[in-house]
């Protein structure tokens, strides 16, 4: 299956497909979910209206592990394969994830002021999450500076990689680190069970988040591999046309 | 054997002639640690509370100040090619050249947290177990910075992007070594819970992150 679409016409066939797909079930889940979490959902008993930021936050910071995993997981088939598009991919997903967590963080600070009484706190979860933004960037970093496709694919590549390592230690270590000190201001403990109400929208809206990360990957290494073909082009057409 | 020793004296020769050996990262790191109190203010009570965290901290930017040299220049002048070469594994090679420069390099840094500890007014006991966590945490913070290195060699003023893909690695060295001595300073059992966890991290980077280096260096090479 992984030789299969190393073709690139035959991927590309699958990216054609895939994009309206993809793109479909983002709007019609989108909506849906939007629809169920602003005006279809009853407030929270305890948080009022300031529930419905969990719509588009949760989501979000999920989508931000994931499109790591999803980045880890590619570097890992480049760099064992030596598979084009599972390079390619990960070049992709970078900077996908990247606005995810930077939205997961974005969402959660102004969660956080309602909620707990201030933009930023300290906890172990937020902190983990800005470590994974700053190895996003760390990431891009290194993939935009190394001039070299291919030095460029494998040493991003054992750096995502590597990445996932550093991520479980710093989850756990940041974990120890906020325990180390009492936490200033006092974390309401949400709900006992989410409700079924609550459940929905979340459901939906993740899902929603999940079809968009894949529409906009299938849709940005389509454009990848168009706008390499259209370099070849040029190349060839600049030295004479030899072949 | 003998390969491993030769790339280990070259490396602690190198930083001794050509980059001042130990007296960089150690000034540098005199430098933040003078630099921290004018900036918090000079109380007594807060000093000795972000005392460990400011040195491990400044202990951590004096690591990172050598990590270019390392693989720079010997990935532009062709030793890294020659090392691909060896038949010993580049991953010991890597490992050798690693330790090679930081035991040149670094060895001041837990004798100036010490110091440092003492001067913002931490208990002699917590400066001593600041330092010890300072030593345990140099292999670490030493090899992550190697790996980055060994990622960004070569690339033009790499010192900044070098910076950015170590420092997210560097986070639980960091806790734990500071944490070592905010325990000690606060009274606190964990104090020696930190100091064996960042022995813990120290010694698992020596096992994994030589690998690691050593496929950043065939990646980069090619």
């Amino acid at each position: 299956m992984l030789s299969y679409f190393a073709n690139p016409q035959r991927f590309d066939q699958l990216a054609r497909i895939a994009i309206p797909v993809f793109g479909a079930a983002t709007l019609i889940l989108l909506g849906a979910g939007i629809y169920m979490s602003f005006f279809a959902s009853p407030p929270d008993y305890q948080q009022g209206d300031t529930v419905r930021i969990m719509y588009v936050h949760v989501p979000a910071a999920y989508m931000a592990s994931a499109l790591y995993a999803a980045l880890a997981g590619a570097s890992f088939v480049y760099f064992v394969w030596r598979h084009a598009i599972a390079d390619a991919a990960a070049a992709v997903i970078a900077p996908i994830g990247a606005v995810f967590t930077a939205l997961a963080l974005a969402t959660g600070s102004i969660w956080g002021k309602p909620m707990w009484g201030t933009w930023w706190e300290w906890d172990a979860r937020m902190t983990s999450v800005l470590v994974l933004f700053l190895v996003y960037l760390g990431y891009m970093a290194l993939r935009s500076a190394l001039e070299d496709a291919q030095q460029a694919a494998r040493a991003s590549a054992i750096l995502a990689m590597a990445g996932v390592i550093n991520l479980v230690i710093v989850k756990f270590s940041v974990e120890w680190w906020s325990s180390l000190h009492q936490p200033a201001a006092v974390f309401r403990a949400d709900g006992p069970t989410i409700h079924s109400s609550q459940l929905w929208p979340l459901g939906l809206m993740a899902l929603g988040y999940t079809m968009l990360a894949g529409w906009l990957v299938f849709y940005r290494l389509r454009t990848r591999a168009i706008a390499r073909r259209a370099d070849a082009l040029m190349r060839q057409k600049e030295s004479g046309g030899r072949k | 054997m003998g390969v491993l020793t030769a790339i280990f004296a070259r490396e602690a020769r190198l930083a001794w002639a050509g980059g001042g050996g130990a007296a960089g990262p150690a000034a540098f790191f005199l430098a933040a640690i003078t630099l921290a109190p004018l900036a918090i203010g000079p109380a007594a009570d807060l000093l000795a509370a972000a005392g460990p965290g400011i040195l491990a901290f400044a202990a951590l930017l004096s690591v990172l100040q050598s990590a270019e040299r390392l693989f720079g220049d010997d990935f532009s002048d062709g030793t890294l090619d020659l090392y691909l070469l060896t038949p010993t594994s580049l991953a010991a090679l890597c490992l050798a050249k690693v330790m090679g420069q930081a035991s040149a390099t670094l060895w001041p840094l837990p004798l100036i947290g010490v110091l440092g500890g003492l001067m913002y007014g931490l208990p002699p006991i917590s400066a001593l177990v600041l330092g010890a966590a300072l030593l345990a945490a140099i292999p670490a913070l030493a090899l992550i910075a190697g790996f980055a290195g060994a990622l960004a060699a070569g690339i033009k003023r790499g010192g900044l992007l070098i910076a950015l893909i170590a420092t997210p690695m560097m986070v639980p060295v960091l806790i734990f070594a500071a944490g070592a001595g905010r325990s000690a300073f606060a009274g606190d059992e964990r104090a020696v819970a930190n100091l064996l966890l960042t022995l813990a991290i120290s010694l698992g980077t020596v096992a994994l992150a030589p690998f690691g280096i050593a496929a950043a260096v065939r990646g980069r090479l090619g």
